[in-house]
């Protein structure tokens, strides 16, 4: 017996081996997949598509797209929610990845008490995870840490003189920078630790040919922590879609639970979901090309003939 | 006189004999040198840059920490300080009874207990399964790889309150309802509270990981499993901690699943309790005065700073982990000694 699993062993090839060792690594996934993420998620689209008619089997009725149409035909709150939260997130996002890498930058340079400020850029991130933060929102606390209306930072005499609507504006402005600020957290941390995994070798030998700052910027911190900024966008993307102040899935939640008209609920999340899923197709299509990896295989395969890709040899190339 | 301060210092003299006048010019010849380093453009180009950095971060520091000044600060005022406007960050008087009053409220060590116990399993659950299972993403070729890093994608974008009926069932199905099980358990496969993004996390990791180490690991004649045990394991120590922190204090603030899953009170968790403490605050007074009198309280104990306070001790545990993580993460790339390249 031993002697033929061994014989059977020499006939694979290395690729099927290969094959075997990388299954053999995802196999608790699939495992996890059959009992714990296909059964809800077919039962998910089945209630989108259909109606339940008895409460306690759970019997579910196909009733065809009905539910989808409710959503965009019938449903008045639902198109204008969906798109101011599209609106919300689409102005979020990019000032989220930016601000976090200008931070995690500082972060990662050799300045005084940096335990200190890593603690303290990751606070609002420890409180902001939970009911904490909702209980200091209530009393109003995001509201004034930039308030410029109360005349402490900008007198009164100069606020009065620009008037109330660009005082308004203005302050609206130093809202959303304040969420965005206090949303990063997660993002900071994940570009720490991207850049941290940079060897200061590459840092040295840039600065050694005589590159500036600014270029060394470019051409190597971008190039090497493009795997951490893919995971960036697509992580600021579905945070800001499942944020605790997202409007549109407290919606989703009084419908599937609270009404407890799970068919039309499911509906909702799906078409919601389909959303986040297409943006997220577009931003993995666009950094694909752009990405800087170790991985032998893609790079031949797309680096000799395409330009695309991101690769220490060919930036040091084009500066010779 | 520059001059001779550098003649002075370039003579020969055997230096035992150095007289007043030669030490003099010696400080002056220092004095010049600095006043050099100080002035020279390129040094007050650094020094302002550096000037302006340090504002820059204080500035953002402050909007960063402020939520958290506010909290200690309330929660150390009195009754006579909250109702006073005049009194902004200075009380008149500590009170640190406000934290007892909010611990024996919270009954604060049984739900630490229950809180702790789910959030260290489901951390290690992650970390252990998820750097495995990414690892094979990262490295390996094999059949339907798209479909199921298309899965990973697919359980991390969905939210949870799309798929809370059909979990609810399943793990009904188990016989799961009222443990800890279906916090814990789903982590083992990857799955849980964003098992998806930690699988993405880890995957992405490995793959700036220079394959160099694992082929010499090969050459000296380990086999695939003893080569990610040994080998890409242990290197991902700077992705392990930050998916530890991520997942804690994830785990630790979560409220929405376990609501779902657990009704029996004395099973909660710690974050739900400051929704006890205001919602018994903002009950009506003859409620508020019964429960307080059974308790042998006056009836304006629980007061906003009671609720800071109680707000403040759920999250000292975290901050209190993330300050001692903090260190590892800092560490963890010094020891590792991956190169890019």
């Amino acid at each position: 017996m031993e002697k033929q699993i061994k014989r059977k062993k020499k006939h694979l090839t290395l690729r099927q081996k290969d094959q075997l060792k990388g299954l053999f690594f995802v196999a608790p996934f699939i495992i996890g997949i059959a009992l714990f993420f296909a059964y809800p998620i077919g039962l998910s689209i089945r209630l989108a598509f259909g109606k339940v008619e008895n409460i306690v089997g759970f019997q579910v009725a196909f009733v065809g797209i009905e539910n989808f149409k409710r959503a965009f035909l019938v449903d008045t709150n639902f198109i204008p929610l969906f798109l101011q939260t599209v609106g919300n997130t689409l102005l979020k996002f990019p000032l989220t990845v930016v601000f976090s890498l200008i931070i995690a930058i500082m972060l990662n340079r050799k300045i005084v008490c940096r335990g200190l400020f890593r603690v303290i850029f990751f606070i609002p991130f420890l409180l902001g995870a939970g009911v904490v933060m909702n209980q200091l929102r209530a009393l109003g606390v995001d509201r004034e840490v930039l308030s410029i209306m109360d005349g402490k930072i900008i007198p009164y005499n100069i606020l009065n003189y620009f008037g109330g609507d660009i005082v308004t504006a203005v302050q609206k402005v130093f809202g959303i920078i304040v969420q965005v600020l206090w949303d990063s957290g997660v993002q900071i941390l994940l570009f720490l630790s991207g850049l941290q995994s940079i060897s200061p070798a590459l840092y040295e030998a840039a600065k050694i040919d005589g590159a500036t700052e600014w270029e060394i910027f470019w051409k190597i911190t971008i190039p090497m922590i493009s795997p951490m900024m893919l995971l960036n966008i697509i992580y600021t993307l579905v945070n800001t879609f499942v944020d605790y102040d997202n409007q549109m899935l407290g919606y989703i939640d009084t419908w599937g639970f609270g009404n407890a008209e799970f068919g039309y609920g499911a509906a909702l999340g799906w078409i919601y979901f389909a959303f986040v899923g297409l943006l997220m197709a577009i931003v993995f299509g666009v950094m694909k090309g752009y990405m800087h990896t170790n991985e032998v295989e893609e790079v031949k395969k797309r680096g000799r003939k395409s330009r695309k890709v991101f690769t220490i040899e060919r930036t040091k190339k084009r500066s010779y | 006189m520059a001059a001779r301060a550098e003649k002075s210092l370039q003579s020969k003299e055997p230096k035992n004999v150095a007289t007043n006048e030669q030490e003099f010019s010696k400080f002056k010849y220092y004095l010049k040198r600095a006043r050099q380093y100080f002035t020279s453009a390129s040094r007050i180009k650094q020094l302002i840059l550096k000037i302006a950095m340090y504002v820059f971060l204080i500035g953002l520091a402050f909007v960063f920490v402020y939520p958290f000044l506010f909290m200690i600060i309330t929660s150390l005022k009195s009754n006579a300080d909250l109702g006073n406007y005049a009194v902004k960050w200075i009380p008149t008087r500590l009170q640190f009874e406000n934290y007892s009053i909010a611990l024996e409220f919270m009954k604060y060590g049984q739900y630490f207990k229950n809180t702790m116990i789910v959030t260290v399993l489901a951390t290690l659950g992650h970390v252990v399964a998820c750097s495995f299972i990414g690892y094979g993403f990262a490295r390996f070729n094999f059949p339907f790889k798209k479909l199921l890093f298309g899965c990973v994608m697919l359980a991390f974008i969905v939210p949870i309150q799309t798929l809370i009926v059909p979990m609810y069932l399943t793990y009904a199905k188990f016989g799961w309802r009222n443990t800890y099980l279906p916090l814990i358990v789903p982590t083992f496969f990857g799955f849980g509270l964003r098992g998806g993004l930690f699988i993405f996390l880890f995957r992405q990791f490995y793959l700036t990981l220079p394959r160099d180490l694992e082929n010499a690991a090969r050459i000296d004649g380990c086999g695939f499993l003893q080569t990610y045990l040994r080998i890409v394991f242990p290197l991902g120590q700077s992705t392990m901690v930050v998916a530890t922190v991520l997942s804690v204090v994830w785990h630790f603030n979560d409220d929405y699943e376990p609501s779902m899953y657990i009704d029996k009170a004395q099973m909660g968790f710690l974050p739900p309790r400051i929704g006890y403490i205001v919602g018994l605050a903002n009950s009506p007074p003859e409620v508020l005065y019964e429960t307080m009198e059974m308790l042998g309280l006056d009836d304006d104990t629980l007061n906003d700073a009671v609720i800071m306070a109680s707000a403040a001790l759920i999250c000292a545990p975290v901050i209190l982990f993330f300050a001692f993580a903090q260190r590892l993460f800092m560490e963890g790339i010094e020891r590792s000694g991956i190169t890019g390249e």
